[in-house]
């Protein structure tokens, strides 16, 4: 075995011609380490690494033929803490898709991954490994709580579609465990409420098997790949209003808040898919933001027609079951996972709530929508009120959507201040339309008057993404233009955001606090301009495919773009 | 004074400070002691109580009111008086002397002359002066209208125009420019003239609605039973049905009158006066006032009945033979033995009517529409919206009665009266105190029995009241609009005219309130309103910031309907209670949607709120920069450490006035040699001279240390 270690700039490699992969992380800068330490570490490391796979009998090079079941993709999560003794090894596992898989393979992929955690934090303690780049995968790393990491292993297939971007990957991983903590809490407090594991797992297996059948594509799991350079996931976007409608929804949101009485409580406001009144904590409205456009919003309720959106595509067959994608012979993984995708809720030893589930909200006579996802009968309309957690408040809230037209209205309510559960919602529901329902009908209409349709936002000649890093805000280019891009264009982007998105993380290390101006440009090979712009925490991407004479040219069309759409923000000299 | 005392009181306590709802007489009184006098009379023209004796007039004028004032004395020649009236410009004595004559004195000459009527046959019925362009004087007789012009050289009335046409009796408003003249077996069918400075306009003969008491009988309609009234500019006819006991409305248009309605009466002796553009039914026999304000559509009372009493004066039952209390002020004439009368008028002051109410927007609509007193309205406007405020009342409640204020304020605006008030009080000198809108007189005339019993009214057509200045043809008969927006108080000419009358000082008021009084219009600028509501509130509100938010977005709301701009201290304070409570989701959402509105305060009270939110500052310099606020932009820049990018922005914008030293103190505190030196290039390339300055002796040595330091490392 030969291999060789490599610091340079703060960035560890790893090369291994015995593995043929690589292996990059990021260091903490200004390391007090001494490099003797490093040699140390570094023997115990490889020590540690023959351990893990002599004890799973599975060798290194299995990897790549682990994924072949399931379109090259796997997702783990597992807990540092649990399962240190020889023998009990299967404890630390949470959460395996696919779940058929023998736990032997199981256990040496996390086997892998773990060993890599423990190595990389002797230098970097604080982020610890964020990526293994091997030939033919990519691992992608994700610490969700402490010690509770989740790893997602890719493919890198021979058709070039599988192409991704780490960073966007890394994304479906924040946004699984933020909207699991959402719905059930922080996983660290399952495991504490019941430390065999049984219930996180119950939990954690049907709720991430409904979020992943969005990503199904006929019978393939589609992830983000450079086809979607162009859109922002754990972002929210906006609806453009003027002045008079702002004030208008503002006064809404008032009434709404007081029809609560004195009760703490938060409105969430959407038009079609996007978002115009907020009065949650940035976090909590992407999730919550995020709930809606997937279950609530009137284009998300109408099943036929799922969405223009291209990202959700061919939804319309998520009645496929994973079940049937993802052959599930292993019953000794079904009984592990304690719960079964096809079964209902409440049929096991667990009562689990499947928030994701499909078409499982309708909308009410009275407008409110319903469901029964959280028990009750949806018949008799006797159901009871979904709950959400508050990453802000840290505390359990009632959620009731009402829906008028093209307006979605989530009025989130805690727990505590009502005394008699169901009975109380129903009440204040009743208040809420007694108050509010002209003012609703008002904003509704005037929203839909100034509704500059499906391409409100469309620039033609320009391709884009605004990311405003700042306020989690993100605008982009319709994706029906953005799929007229050709696949070189597409793929400069996403090269390009990759460069981006290892400087932000670099910028974000060496000085922490401070943001970093930057500007990109490059020429594909189809001679379009892929430009990217940073100042002052947002950020524009673009694709200029007809922009094609000269480097000047490009600069003075984001010049225009800037000063037009974006109040000059990008306009840097 | 003692009546007004318990006004001003209210306008400053607000609600719940136990407003009474009174009114009171004036006092002192009017005395007079005039031997051998024939009782009073009213000229609503001129507004003049006259008093005739068997050879003298004596008048005084009623606007303004002064109890000491004597009275103008002029001579005529004996006779039997039905009755007088001065003309409009004061030179001619009109004196009805039988059904037949009626003499003229020439007040400067004493010259007399006679006008008789040609046949026997022929009975005047009255008579009134006019300023009609095509005849000066208009004789009601029971044939029709004679309409003659006074020839000054002649001295005599020549004909103009007749109109023929049978008379039981007439009524006629001199503020209204209005004649009815009744006939028919039942007196209910009505010819109508209006005669105004713009014309004669004919209106179209209309019926009143009567009920029968039985089948067969029918009865008649009496001249006292019909009221001309003039309300926010528009023309009614109120008429008294004894047998429905109801009080039915006519609108006047130009071509059509309109049935509008009818109030429930509870006295079979009933009279109507306005003040202030609000109706008063005095309802005899119950001894109490009603009060209605004809422009909301409702028919409810906007108070509980007024009891009707005197103060200051014992017998104070004598009041009640007849409620006399005509607009702002009435007269009541107590007639002794010996001949001495006492003149009282009570100011009415809705004020503290209006403060005992509950339903607050329709309150403030009320009091917006107020004329008389438009300061104290504006005060009790103000101090009700505070004290809204204050109790947190429901947010739609208030949102309504903001609606009410900017609404009146963008309407007053549009017709001029907002600026017309401030324009006034700004040149006190220049009001005269020739007119008072609505300041009317009412003559009751008679013995008062001190028992109660009610009086009838001394021969002569009723004289009535008047509220515009000679000069202002207050009202005027509109087209009829019979739409659903016919209440709609809609700024054209018409109410304009009504609208812009000078403001009466109230007689009773204080030099003080004198000078305050001469705003024309409660209207609430939205600059008092932050001065006045929410500047002296914001303490008190610290413990509710998202109830305060609310009612900032609602007159945010109110005022862009209206196209109003609020006082931008308001978006600072709208900042400030958002960061306070931590609303940092919805202020910037505030800020992105230009709720509040970009200005360099609002730019800097960003910055300073986001001490604590990294966005919100963010917000603030992004406004900054938006705002072309160039040099405060790169000062804040600097300040933030963002050095280069300051000088890049400075360079660009031209932004020379800040010392290179901030810019090179900066990049010296950032320890980064090359930073360094770049900025001392910078300005070694830019600044001619630079190099031989201190700045740059002191940062260049710097460097070099920093350089030969970082070498030996």
């Amino acid at each position: 075995m030969s291999s060789s270690l490599l610091i340079l700039n703060h960035q560890l490699t790893i090369t291994s011609s015995t593995y043929d992969s690589k292996f990059f992380f990021q260091t903490k800068p200004k390391s007090s380490r001494s490099p003797s330490l490093v040699t140390e570490d570094l023997r115990s490391f490889i020590s540690k690494f023959y351990t893990v796979h002599s004890t799973n009998s599975a060798s290194f090079m299995g990897l790549s033929s682990i994924g072949t079941a399931s379109d090259g993709m796997q997702l783990c999560i597992f807990d540092l803490r649990r399962g240190q003794h020889e023998g009990q090894e299967l404890d630390k596992i949470l959460y395996f898709f696919p779940a058929d898989l023998p736990f032997s393979t199981q256990l040496s992929v996390i086997g892998l991954s773990e060993g890599l955690i423990t190595f990389t934090r002797i230098f970097s303690p604080e982020a610890a490994c964020e990526v293994i780049e091997a030939e033919r995968h990519s691992h992608v790393f994700y610490e969700a709580e402490p010690d509770i990491w989740m790893v997602m292993i890719v493919e890198k297939s021979k058709e070039s579609e599988a192409i991704w971007r780490i960073d966007a990957l890394r994304e479906v991983l924040k946004e699984i465990h933020s909207l699991f903590v959402m719905f059930h809490g922080s996983i660290r407090a399952l495991l504490e409420r019941e430390p065999s594991g049984g219930l996180t797992r119950a939990h954690l297996y049907p709720f991430i098997m409904d979020y992943l059948r969005d990503f199904l594509i006929g019978k393939k799991l589609q992830l983000p790949s450079f086809r979607d350079c162009l859109m922002e996931r754990r972002s929210v976007q906006m609806l453009t209003v003027g002045r008079e409608a702002a004030i208008e929804v503002q006064t809404l949101v008032r009434i709404l808040e007081s029809s609560a009485g004195n009760l703490p409580c938060f409105s969430l406001i959407l038009f079609q898919d996007l978002l115009v009144s907020t009065t949650l904590s940035p976090e909590d409205t992407i999730n919550l933001f995020k709930y809606a456009v997937l279950r609530l919003t009137p284009l998300a309720l109408s099943s036929g027609a799922k969405s223009w959106s291209y990202l959700r595509r061919g939804n319309s067959s998520s009645h496929v079951s994973i079940g049937s994608t993802l052959p599930s012979t292993g019953s000794v993984s079904e009984q592990f996972y304690g719960s079964h995708d096809a079964s209902p809720a409440g049929d096991n030893r667990y009562h689990v709530t499947r928030p994701l589930q499909h078409d499982k909200w309708f909308k009410g006579k009275d407008g409110f929508l319903i469901t029964d996802i959280w028990g009750g009968d949806i018949g008799s309309l006797n159901v009871t009120t979904p709950t959400v957690w508050l990453h802000q408040t840290e505390e359990r809230m009632y959620l009731c959507a009402y829906q008028y037209k093209s307006l979605t209205i989530i009025l989130l309510i805690p727990l505590s201040s009502i005394l008699n559960g169901d009975q109380g919602v129903s009440i204040l529901k009743q208040q809420l339309l007694e108050n509010a329902s002209l003012k609703i009908l008002k904003v509704e209409e005037k929203l839909s008057k100034g509704w500059g349709g499906e391409n409100a936002y469309h620039v033609s000649g320009y391709r884009y993404l605004l990311v405003d890093g700042n306020r989690d805000i993100s605008r982009a280019s319709p994706p029906t233009k953005v799929t007229t891009l050709s696949k070189e264009s597409l793929l400069a982007l996403n090269r390009l955001r990759e460069e981006v998105d290892a400087e932000k993380s670099r910028a974000k290390w060496d000085n922490p606090g401070r943001e970093k101006d930057l500007e990109v440009c490059i020429r594909a090979k189809n001679n379009a301009w892929a430009v990217a712009r940073i100042t002052g925490g947002k950020e524009l991407y673009m694709v200029l495919e007809k922009a094609n004479e000269t480097l000047l040219y490009a600069s003075d069309a984001v010049e225009k773009f800037s000063n037009r759409y974006c109040s000059g923000t990008f306009s840097l000299d | 004074m003692a009546g007004k005392a318990s006004s001003s009181q209210t306008s400053v306590g607000g609600l719940g400070s136990g407003a009474v709802s009174h009114v009171f007489i004036h006092y002192p009184p009017l005395r007079c002691n005039i031997p051998g006098s024939r009782g009073f009379y009213y000229d609503d023209g001129n507004k003049l109580l006259i008093s005739p004796t068997s050879d003298q007039v004596f008048s005084w004028k009623t606007v303004p009111f002064s109890p000491n004032a004597a009275p103008n004395i002029d001579s005529i020649t004996e006779g039997p008086i039905c009755s007088i009236r001065f003309s409009l410009d004061e030179k001619l004595i009109a004196v009805q002397r039988s059904n037949t004559s009626i003499d003229f004195l020439h007040r400067e000459t004493g010259e007399v002359f006679t006008h008789r009527c040609k046949s026997e046959s022929e009975s005047i019925l009255g008579f009134f002066w006019t300023d009609c362009p095509s005849c000066d004087i208009v004789v009601v007789k029971i044939s029709g209208l004679d309409l003659f012009a006074y020839d000054h050289a002649s001295k005599s009335l020549a004909l103009v125009e007749t109109k023929k046409m049978n008379v039981s009796w007439y009524v006629y408003t001199h503020e209204s420019r209005l004649v009815l003249l009744a006939s028919g077996m039942q007196c209910k069918s009505f010819h109508g003239f209006q005669l105004s400075s713009a014309g004669i306009i004919r209106l179209p003969k209309f019926e009143m609605v009567m009920a029968k008491p039985e089948a067969n009988s029918k009865p008649v309609l009496a001249s006292e039973d019909v009221y001309i009234v003039t309300v926010y500019g528009r023309i009614y006819c109120l008429q008294v049905d004894r047998v429905a006991m109801v009080l039915h409305s006519y609108r006047f248009y130009r071509d059509a009158i309109i049935q509008q309605g009818s109030l429930p009466i509870y006295s079979s002796k009933v009279a109507v006066s306005v003040v202030d553009n609000v109706l008063l039914v005095h309802q005899v026999d119950a001894k109490v006032v009603i009060l209605y304000d004809i422009f909301s559509d409702s028919r409810a009372p906007i108070s509980a009945p007024l009891p009707v009493l005197l103060r200051g004066f014992s017998r104070s039952d004598s009041f009640t033979s007849r409620p006399s209390t005509k607009e702002s002020e009435s007269l009541q004439a107590s007639d002794s033995n010996d001949n001495e009368s006492i003149v009282y008028g009570d100011g009415w002051t809705f004020l503290a009517i209006s403060a005992s109410s509950s339903e607050i927007p329709s309150v403030l609509e009320f009091l917006q529409r107020r004329k008389l007193e438009a300061n104290k309205a504006k005060q009790l406007c103000l101090a009700i919206m505070q004290t809204m405020i204050l109790e947190c009342r429901p947010i739609t409640m208030v949102a309504k009665a903001m609606d009410v204020l900017v609404t009146s304020y963008a309407h007053s605006l549009k017709t001029g009266t907002y600026f017309k008030g401030i324009k006034t009080e700004r040149t006190p000198s220049s009001v005269s105190n020739v007119s008072g809108s609505g300041q009317v007189i009412d003559v009751n005339t008679g013995r008062t029995d001190g028992l109660g019993k009610s009086l009838q009214r001394e021969s002569a057509p009723r004289v009535n009241s008047v509220s515009a200045s000679d000069t202002e043809d207050s009202s005027s008969l509109e087209p009829s609009k019979i739409s659903s927006n016919d209440t709609q108080f809609d700024g054209g000419k018409v109410d304009i005219g009504a609208e812009s009358c000078t403001t009466g000082n109230p007689l009773n008021a204080s030099v003080s309130d004198q000078q305050e009084s001469q705003l024309t219009s409660p209207a609430i600028s939205p600059d008092e309103m932050y001065k006045f509501v929410f500047a002296p509130i914001e303490e008190e509100m610290i413990g509710e910031p998202s109830y305060l938010v609310a009612i900032i977005l609602e007159l945010f709301r109110s005022a862009n309907l209206e196209k109003v701009k609020v006082h931008p201290n308001l978006f600072v304070l709208t900042i400030q209670l958002l960061a306070r409570s931590e609303q940092y989701a919805e202020l910037g959402l505030f800020v992105i949607n230009k709720i509040i509105e970009p200005s360099k305060e609002v730019a800097l009270q960003l910055l300073e709120s986001g001490r604590q939110n990294f966005q919100i500052r963010k917000l603030g310099s992004d406004m900054m920069r938006q705002l072309s606020l160039h040099q405060d932009y790169v000062l804040l820049l600097v300040q933030d450490g963002y050095y280069l990018e300051a000088l890049r922005y400075a360079r660009k914008h031209k932004v020379t006035t800040i010392r290179p030293s901030l810019f090179l103190e900066a990049a010296f505190t950032s320890n980064d040699s090359q930073h360094l030196a770049a900025v001392l290039r910078f300005f070694s390339d830019f600044i001619p001279g630079f190099r031989s300055t201190s700045d740059f002796f002191t940062y260049y040595h710097i460097l070099n240390e920093m350089n030969s330091s970082s070498v030996v490392a």
